[in-house]
């Protein structure tokens, strides 16, 4: 079961009204046995894998918060057991096929069998919220909690399990425990952000990659400019993927009474790529920094910039391959950290070119550096998942430089396309730079707000796309 | 050193991190008051205040300065 799937508008709406009638105090069991239920619904055997990452995450910081045992010794070996069947079912392959492909250059075979098995959805998730879980016990940030069913319930809950936002135990505990009561304002925020979710995933994302999908999967049938084309817009198809499913994600949440973080803040807005990356998979990019950068960067800090730089390159890396164990990814996140790094480098001399030019409120100023991130993260992608592999990566590069055919368009999905990617950043535009102004959503006046539900409906109605149940970032 | 020596000189310190001479700490600032005080940047400033006051940090201290008054706190318990 997933968000855009039928069974799921069956599910949703079921779940709330038992919740909303039982009392409070069984509330917080009830969603652990529904978002068992929904995980167990994509493929019953990998329930057993999320339950035992749980025990093993209730079992390690029991013993950790007890402080009977060696702590940093406990540390390591929980992070390699929660760790070791993400790397079992997404690194495995990868891994072997590398190996083999070393083992071949120096004409030695040595095969070690391949694995079949489907990558359980939503593992780098879980796998990641409860490393953070462990090192906030360690670090006697928060005391481990005592009950295995809160514990389950924070690496299971249903609206987050598939894609996050990861969160964190902090935040979740609290609210399990204290605040799942009704509120009237929380719950008709989470409609407007689930409407608005659906809005993203199935009119721009599914849209676009109707257009997009067949020229990233046939790379040496199109021309030059069409890849280009596609390059550009890749951008929109996931920020339309992942956005629209968080958005249904924290909806959905906040529907319940629960507060989850955002995952996307106006990134198309951004006027450098580190500010891009405060912006785009937030939760994602805050665990990397607080769990990742931060003690890499501080184990470093004596060697000033240059332990930085080290550490940004390190970070990112981490970053490309939590997304998949490639040398397209790879290359992705190095591109990712030499960006930033350069920015960090540079930061200074550009402060102070802003100050000496008057740049900072210099609209067109800030447009340019708005469509130069918006360039540099659109070309960076060509080694970031728009295309197959790594040696699809190179020809689309080759064809882009030396392929002169004429452009591919589909006008009828591109007008579409074009005219939501206008509507969206229009609206996003708007929360930038006058949020309190020409609000639809959020507006005083109900029939402005009902007029722009109803709208917001139909567009979906007429202009999304139902046949598609593929989601970029199952396959992370 | 006193507290309001103690400031001074970390009012210098951040002045130079963030190449801004305009800088006047108060307890309640955090990274969001001050222009470009991001992950990188308080890596920056940490290692130069630890060379200043001759003192270290721990990486589980680093995630509980929340705010100027709170670091000043931090720096005055270590040098004294």
């Amino acid at each position: 079961m997933i968000f855009t799937s039928f069974n799921f508008l069956l599910f949703f709406p079921t779940v709330i009204l038992i919740y909303y009638l039982i009392p409070i105090k069984f509330r917080w069991k009830f969603i652990l046995i529904s978002s068992l239920f929904f995980y167990a619904s994509i493929k019953p055997v990998y329930i057993l894998l999320l339950l035992l990452i749980s025990f093993f995450t209730y079992f390690f910081t029991l013993l950790i918060d007890s402080k009977t045992y060696n702590k940093k010794i406990l540390l390591i070996t929980s992070i390699i057991t929660i760790l070791s069947p993400l790397f079992f079912f997404k690194y495995y392959n990868s891994i072997n096929t590398f190996i083999i492909s070393i083992l071949q250059t120096s004409k030695l075979k040595f095969d070690l069998p391949e694995i079949n098995f489907l990558l359980p959805i939503g593992i780098s998730y879980y796998t990641f919220m409860s490393i953070g879980y462990i090192i906030d016990v360690y670090n006697e940030e928060i005391k481990a909690e005592k009950k295995f069913g809160l514990v389950t319930l924070f690496l299971s809950f249903f609206p987050l399990v598939l894609s996050g936002p990861i969160e964190r135990a902090e935040n979740m505990f609290s609210q399990f425990k204290n605040k799942l009561k009704f509120n009237y304002k929380k719950t008709v925020y989470g409609f407007k952000l689930i409407l608005w979710g659906y809005f993203l995933k199935l009119v721009l994302a599914d849209n676009l990659a109707l257009y997009l999908n067949p020229i990233f999967n046939e790379v040496n049938l199109h021309s030059g400019k069409t890849i280009l084309l596609a390059v550009f817009l890749f951008p929109f198809q996931i920020y339309g993927d992942l956005g629209g499913y968080s958005l249904i994600a924290i909806g959905t949440a906040s529907v319940m009474g629960i507060n989850v973080r955002i995952n996307f803040n106006k990134p198309f807005f951004s006027k450098s790529m580190s500010e891009f990356w405060r912006r785009w998979h937030m939760s994602l990019i805050s665990w990397i920094t607080d769990y990742i950068y931060t003690p890499i960067s501080f184990y470093l800090r004596k060697f000033k910039l240059t332990g930085i730089i080290f550490s940004l390159l390190i970070t990112f890396l981490v970053a490309g391959i939590w997304h998949e164990a490639s040398l397209s990814f790879i290359i992705w996140g190095l591109i990712q950290g030499s960006i930033i790094s350069f920015e960090a480098i540079s930061k200074r001399k550009k402060n102070q070119f802003e100050k000496k030019f008057n740049l900072k409120n210099n609209k067109f100023y800030i447009l340019f550096c708005i469509i130069l991130v918006y360039i540099l993260f659109s070309i960076s992608l060509i080694f970031g998942g728009a295309f197959n592999s790594f040696s699809e990566s190179i020809i689309s590069i080759n064809r882009i430089l030396s392929n002169s055919d004429p452009l591919y368009i589909n006008q009828r999905i591109l007008i579409k396309s074009l005219l939501v990617i206008i509507l969206i950043l229009l609206t996003e535009f708007r929360d930038e730079y006058y949020p309190n102004k020409w609000l639809l959503f959020e507006n005083k006046k109900g029939y402005i707000r009902w007029i722009s539900y109803y709208s917001i409906i139909l567009i979906i109605l007429f202009f999304g796309v139902f046949n598609q149940d593929d989601f970029i970032y199952f396959q992370f | 050193m006193n507290k309001d020596q103690l400031k001074m000189t970390l009012t210098r310190i951040f002045k130079k991190i963030f190449d801004d001479q305009s800088i006047s700490l108060s307890n309640e600032m955090t990274a969001s008051d001050i222009d470009n005080w991001d992950s990188l940047s308080h890596m920056l400033l940490i290692s130069e205040i630890e060379d200043v006051f001759s003192i270290k940090f721990k990486l589980k201290e680093l995630n509980k300065l929340k705010n100027v008054g709170i670091l000043i706190e931090t720096i005055f318990n270590k040098i004294t």
